[in-house]
């Protein structure tokens, strides 16, 4: 892991700071997506979103991607800004979603040297990185299928590979193990744990309770394009008296939502 | 854009793209089976259509037998007779050939009650009345009155018709011509004047009428499939955000992405043009196709053929990159081609205008996307010459809409709004509320409007030139009337709806003293750069006459107004105006996507097609850099609006007062001449003053 220095004692990897993400519609009322959201997060660390659908996890993670620009509030990640430099803060991140899906008339080898080049890899670097992926992931034996006839899991190792292809230092995992099988699952969460023994920080969203449970070491509860609490697990038990992280959440959403409305 | 990239995204698209067979079934199994289908079946079909109704038998209805059997018959056997005479004395075989078949065997007779009924109700394909007095005299008749009846919108009954008529006509010639020689009186006498039509045709071939349209049509097929793959095909699958969230920008996405929809389109243009060539040569068409309309064939102009595939490249960039930035909007493939259709539609229609018969390559044709492809593949094939300049504008005009299209496909690709919206609508692109203010206008904007002005712009010219009496001095004023509207007061318009800075965007801020300094120096001397580049472009490529002629009469109509309106309509309008519009509104689309010297040249390459002669486009785009460059350097339109106005300015004075050209000592002739030395070096000493003013400026932190 390359050092990273920051001007003054913020040693935080990645830094928002009020985001704001608004939708204009064309029948006139904006629409709210991300309303004033603010954390960090340590290098090395795990990174929590939680929320229900709608919550705004999806466009958070879009603007740290560099794929949105924020309508207001900074979000820094590596010491690069997403409203000043979108190409940089793409270079210091991998992206993954469950959704990514791969290009199904491209081998496995294909794709990994395809998103090599396109991170500004030599041919010969984009080989090797290639097969390195390859190697560690245990694509060997399907390398070079194409993508369209491999398993869910299978696909998901590929995708892994793809999100790693620069070895970036901050992993952004949109909902990663939404919907996939027990074994693909395993594959996903399996990786997160090596990568954050690797050191590299990771934000991770997700519904599912469970997985925040054993994987995040700090959790953000996202609710309305808002956060409305922020903490270890444990600290948030604290903070609720409710053992359970379902518990928590539904208590904190309705703290939040006097009305009960909440749906989802 | 980063090449590299480009050529990475490129290669990898194409791999995608030629593994899937539905590809290649388009590409590939169309065109070849295709043609043969279409020209080998359709044209013979056709043939043996025509050949069919020439040559089957003809029923003819009658009211009595006696018609048939004691006048009509007679004289169809009478009319073999004559046939047969007239093969016996033909001497060349060409004439023999020409000779038709005798009628009789051919004609079915047929009782009816009531002819015209007979005829409406397809009982007969035509009737014949012979009044009653015929019955007595029979076939020998001195005259006889034969009514023939068909039907007029039946083409059965109609040929059936003129076939007897000209059966029974060729026996009364003869009968006429007999009688006369017994009374020993020269025949031509009753007729003294011979006509006979020799049916002459524009030298296009039958091919040239139609492959065309075809060709265009299946350069625009061979696109739609990977247009659609590429972008809401790699959005349905999911791959598009991995794609984004790469360190690639967005101009590089696209141009890898639009070459690789490029060169499929026209591997299927260059298959598809294959294919015609072996239809045409294992098939025998040669002469059925090369045919003009009098029927003689030009033989097939096979040379036309990579001269025509060259001539697509243009073409299929542009239809690339207007399917691309279509398809961008759709999330589905089922969406993306419910998007295309009406496109294509759109598109299709300048071509089909243009595969009229009839429709030339001239005027605002030659401007006019998909129209002066289809003309120019025409008049290739029809193996007429087109002139040079001809054929560059429209090559020129083809290359400048593609790089606007696939501007504002780059535009459209990278919106987020685009990109993510759960429903995107075409309204949330304009809708002004929706529209974030802005300092300069995007470049596809300001290139979309550039590619709109570009016929528009030579269409009213062309209308001013037809419409004018007097013509040069009502050109030169109605241009000076109409340029302000096109090229400042729409352009200010849209600035305004599209909230950006007008300030901004049509450089009208301040200069410095030492900018309109040098500008001054450059006005005043650039025309002697500019005179010896136009002797240089003349030794390489002699202009045509038509120029000199055009510019001899600019000089006359410029001495004929007063010097005030002289300086008004040929330097200051058009000075401002251009300025405006190109240094201003367009240049500035371009600063936001390119470099300092990629803008400044591609707004010369703009202002230098905008005067539509392809002879003065390098003097023009020369001339657009050095402005480009000023307004640059300055920051402000003004000192280029100035070296603009003195420029035209001298040309105007020295058109003007011819004293003064002589004072300088500066040859008679205008063109082709060098400028003497003593003009020439003083000329460069000021030019170069003037440049070296204009770097001193020091380029600001915010630009």
């Amino acid at each position: 892991m390359r050092p990273h220095h920051y001007n003054g004692a913020c040693m935080d990897m990645i830094v928002i700071d009020k985001l704001r993400k608004v939708f204009p519609t064309p029948d006139g009322r904006d629409k709210v997506a991300v309303d004033g959201v603010s954390f960090s997060v340590p290098q090395g660390r795990i990174y929590g979103l939680l929320g229900p659908n709608g919550a705004g996890k999806t466009t958070t993670l879009r603007i740290l991607s560099g794929l949105m620009k924020p309508t207001s509030g900074r979000a820094v990640l590596d010491g690069h800004d997403v409203g000043v430099d979108r190409e940089a803060v793409k270079r210091v991140i991998g992206f993954l979603t469950a959704n990514t899906g791969l290009y199904q008339r491209l081998s496995a080898r294909d794709i990994l040297r395809y998103f090599g080049k396109l991170h500004g890899f030599s041919h010969k670097r984009a080989v090797a990185r290639a097969e390195e992926l390859i190697g560690w992931l245990g694509i060997g034996d399907f390398a070079d299928l194409r993508c369209g006839v491999l398993s869910t899991g299978q696909k998901q190792r590929v995708n892994i590979g793809r999100a790693l292809v620069a070895d970036p230092p901050i992993l952004i995992l949109d909902e990663p193990t939404l919907g996939l099988d027990v074994l693909s699952n395993r594959v996903i969460l399996d990786f997160i744990c090596r990568e954050r023994n690797e050191g590299k920080t990771i934000i991770l969203s997700t519904h599912y309770l469970d997985e925040a449970e054993t994987m995040c070491d700090v959790v953000g509860l996202l609710h309305n394009g808002n956060i409305v609490a922020e903490g270890t697990v444990d600290e948030l038990r604290k903070l609720t008296g409710v053992e359970r992280l379902s518990g928590i959440f539904l208590k904190l959403i309705h703290a939040d939502d006097p009305a009960g409305k909440m749906q989802g | 854009m980063n090449v590299r990239r480009a050529g990475t995204i490129y290669v990898k698209e194409l791999v995608d793209i030629l593994r899937d067979h539905r590809t290649l079934t388009a590409m590939i199994v169309a065109p070849i089976i295709l043609y043969p289908l279409l020209m080998l079946g359709g044209i013979q079909a056709a043939s043996t259509q025509s050949k069919g109704i020439e040559d089957e038998k003809i029923t003819v209805g009658f009211e009595h037998e006696w018609q048939w059997e004691r006048v009509i018959k007679p004289m169809l056997v009478e009319e073999r007779r004559i046939i047969e005479r007239m093969r016996s004395r033909a001497v060349a075989k060409e004439v023999a050939d020409e000779i038709p078949e005798p009628l009789g065997e051919h004609v079915v007779p047929k009782w009816i009650g009531n002819i015209e009924d007979g005829v409406l109700q397809h009982l007969v394909h035509c009737g014949v009345s012979l009044p009653d007095s015929a019955e007595d005299e029979g076939a020998n008749a001195i005259f006889t009155a034969v009514t023939i009846v068909v039907q007029s919108d039946e083409v059965r009954s109609q040929i059936a018709g003129k076939r007897l008529a000209q059966a029974l006509e060729r026996v009364g010639l003869d009968r006429r011509d007999k009688s006369l020689r017994r009374l020993r009186v020269d025949p031509r006498l009753i007729d003294p004047i011979g006509i006979e039509y020799k049916r002459l045709a524009t030298p296009g071939s039958v091919l040239g009428l139609i492959l065309p349209f075809i060709l265009v049509l299946m350069t625009v097929t061979g696109a739609i499939y990977p247009a659609i793959d590429l972008t809401a095909g790699e959005r349905e699958r999911g791959t598009l955000e991995s794609l984004m969230v790469c360190p690639v920008p967005t101009i590089d996405l696209i141009v890898g992405k639009f070459m690789a929809v490029t060169t499929i389109a026209l591997i299927a243009a260059a298959l598809n043009i294959a294919s015609v060539t072996a239809t045409v040569m294992f098939g025998g068409l040669q002469d059925v196709l090369a045919r003009d309309a009098s029927g003689e064939s030009h033989g097939f102009p096979y040379w036309a053929l990579p001269v025509v595939l060259f001539t697509l490249v243009p073409f299929a960039v542009l239809m690339s990159a207007i399917m691309i930035a279509v398809c961008a909007f759709a999330r589905t493939f089922k969406e993306a081609q419910n998007y295309i259709m009406p496109v294509i539609m759109l598109v299709l229609v300048p071509g089909g205008i243009a595969a009229l018969p009839g429709t030339k390559l001239e005027g605002v044709m030659i401007v006019m996307p998909v129209a002066n492809m289809v003309l120019l593949t025409r008049e290739l094939l029809s193996g007429v010459s087109i002139a040079g300049a001809t054929f560059a504008t429209v090559l020129v005009s083809t290359s400048f809409y593609a790089a606007v299209a696939v501007a504002i496909a780059a535009q459209v690709f990278g919106k987020e709004s685009v990109l993510f919206a759960d429903s995107v609508s075409f309204r949330t692109l304009i809708s002004r509320r929706l529209i974030r203010p802005r300092r300069f206008p995007s470049l596809s904007g300001a290139g979309l409007y550039a590619a709109v002005l570009f016929p528009f712009w030579f269409y009213v010219q062309s209308a001013m030139q037809s419409a004018g009496e007097d013509s040069t001095v009502s050109v030169l004023r109605w241009t000076a009337i109409w340029m302000p509207v096109f090229f400042v007061f729409v352009p200010l318009a849209i600035a305004l709806y599209w909230k950006l800075d007008v300030g901004d965007t049509f450089r009208l801020g301040p200069f410095r003293a030492r900018a309109i300094v040098g500008a001054v120096l450059l006005g005043l001397t650039a025309w002697v750069p500019a005179h010896e580049l136009v002797v240089l472009q003349d030794w390489l490529v002699p202009t045509p006459a038509g120029l000199a002629d055009s510019n001899k009469a600019l000089a006359a109509a410029l001495a004929s107004m007063s010097p005030v309106l002289a300086f008004c309509v040929i330097a200051l309008v058009p000075a401002l105006c251009e300025e405006f519009f190109f240094r201003g509104f367009l240049l500035s689309g371009l600063r936001t996507s390119f470099g300092k010297w990629a803008a400044i040249l591609c707004g010369a390459a703009a202002f230098g097609a905008f005067h539509y002669f392809i002879f003065r486009f390098p003097v023009t785009a020369s001339l657009g850099v050095l402005l480009g460059w000023v307004c640059w350097q300055s920051r402000s339109i003004w000192p280029a609006v100035v070296v603009h106005a003195l420029h035209n300015g001298t040309a105007v004075l020295l058109a003007v007062r011819p004293s003064i050209a002589s004072w300088m000592g500066l040859p008679e002739s205008e063109t082709a001449t060098h400028l003497p030395m003593h003009v020439v070096l003083p000329a460069i000493a000021v030019l170069g003053l003037g440049i070296l003013l204009l770097r001193s400026i020091p380029d600001s932190a915010t630009e």
